[in-house]
């Protein structure tokens, strides 16, 4: 193997003056769940390596209902974390638990389709990306991150930070085996409702409909100001399969993803209904 | 910081007792454990996270061992499928395992075993949803899971009869 040297920091700001010092040639990793198979696979030779796992970001604060997720936390933590809407659902579905007790939050992010499943939840409960670099921190709106995934030379993700969730949620994913899979369709609903039953905010998330987690913005433009019925919900889930821009891979056709899409949205707001 | 330079030698508490392994960076915990200290219970699978044939008990977390870096292992406790019983004296799930005819090729069990094991020493009497859960992550292709998932509720069974150990 020709890597020359892998960096395993103890803090943040030993890692960031790491990247800093080696920016692009440095493959950063958080559990090595995407780094390490891609290596394996003959897709990656990193000649110089970093393992945020023991950096000092693996730790959840909570706040007032918001989360603060450190970046290396695993995705076996986030199984358990109650009250951060559908999170501890999608991550309970992320492989298996071998897998999750390496894989991390912020790791996740950087997974392309049709993995990356934890952006589905959290791109529908606002969340924003901590990125901590020599200048300082700055803050991003996930959906705007994972458009581009753009750091600069000494930035790394540090910590996740959600909303307190608002309304009511659901989370469903479909795969080609019930458990430990890549997914089909992801879809996650974030739905407020005020005291007359419409729709006053809505966010509809997709995974493995785009290249990354997306928003599905029309969706939810069909909802909004509108009661949660069959009617609103049918233009809802049509809106969506119109926007999404899904992939044909190994596990699913562009036309079955879409198809599953508008099934998958339909279903998830029913769930929401049905919880009124 | 632990910062690995060309090749290093690593300490892992094995099994009970202490090994060192000179690793490369980047050297994974498999690897270390197939190809350096000959333990070949624990699986070469697809490299990939998928098919679970490489876990093993890290402290006493189920990891994948083709993912993880052996430097990340430095100091920790690994528990292989060689680490809970042999031939002269089987842990429980060997047993079960063996009698309910839940290894066909094998190549899946020894990470069976290990993920059985885990869930049993957190859970010691699981639902059959449980097992599954716990049991997603590795793939069998021969034995279409009945007999690993029967094996799993025997063991426990036995377990709790105090003849396990």
């Amino acid at each position: 193997m020709s890597t020359t040297a892998f960096f395993v920091p103890r803090t943040v700001d030993e890692a960031i003056e790491l990247k800093r010092e080696h920016g692009k040639n440095l493959v950063v990793m958080g559990g090595g769940t995407i780094v390490m198979g891609l290596v394996h696979d003959g897709q990656l030779f990193p000649k110089l390596a970093m393992s945020l796992a023991r950096a000092g970001m693996s730790d959840v604060r909570r706040r007032d209902g918001q989360f603060e997720i450190g970046a290396a936390t695993p995705v076996a933590r986030l199984t358990e974390l109650k009250g951060a809407a559908t999170l501890d659902r999608a991550a309970g579905m992320l492989g298996g638990p071998a897998l999750r007790t390496l894989a991390t939050a912020g790791g996740n992010l950087f997974a392309k389709a049709p993995y990356g499943d934890l952006c589905v939840p959290l791109l529908a409960m606002d969340a924003e990306v901590e990125i901590a670099g020599t200048e300082g921190r700055r803050t991003a709106p996930l959906e705007q991150f994972l458009s581009r995934r753009a750091l600069k030379n000494d930035e790394l993700v540090v910590s996740i930070r959600v909303p307190k969730p608002r309304g009511r949620g659901a989370y469903l994913k479909l795969g080609r085996r019930q458990a430990n899979t890549p997914s089909v369709v992801a879809v996650a609903v974030q739905v407020v409702l005020d005291g007359t039953g419409k729709c006053t905010d809505v966010r509809i998330a997709l995974g493995a409909a785009a290249p990354q987690a997306v928003r599905a913005k029309k969706a939810e433009a069909a909802l909004t100001g509108r009661r949660l019925d069959a009617a609103s919900i049918s233009a809802a889930a049509q809106a969506a399969q119109a926007e999404c821009n899904p992939a044909t891979d190994s596990l699913a056709s562009a036309w079955y993803r879409r198809e599953m899409v508008g099934v998958f949205v339909r279903r998830a707001l029913d769930e929401v209904g049905r919880t009124i | 910081m632990a910062t690995q330079l060309a090749v290093q030698t690593v300490t892992l508490q094995l099994n009970g007792r202490p090994h060192a392994v000179v690793a490369a960076p980047l050297t994974t915990l498999r690897t270390a454990l197939r190809e350096d200290l000959h333990l070949h219970a624990t699986k070469a699978g697809c490299g990939q996270g998928g098919c679970g044939s490489c876990t093993v008990l890290l402290d006493d977390e189920l990891v994948l061992s083709c993912l993880l870096p052996v430097v990340l292992a430095e100091g920790r406790r690994v528990t292989t499928l060689e680490g809970i019983g042999g031939p002269s004296r089987l842990h429980p799930l060997q047993e079960a395992f063996h009698d309910h005819f839940a290894a066909q090729c094998g190549y899946c069990t020894a990470g069976m075993i290990m993920a059985a094991k885990w869930l049993l020493d957190r859970n010691p009497n699981p639902t059959r949803a449980e097992i599954q859960a716990a049991l997603a992550g590795n793939l069998c292709r021969c034995t279409g899971y009945v007999p690993i998932i029967e094996a799993v509720e025997d063991a426990a069974r036995r377990m709790s009869k105090g003849a396990g150990r």
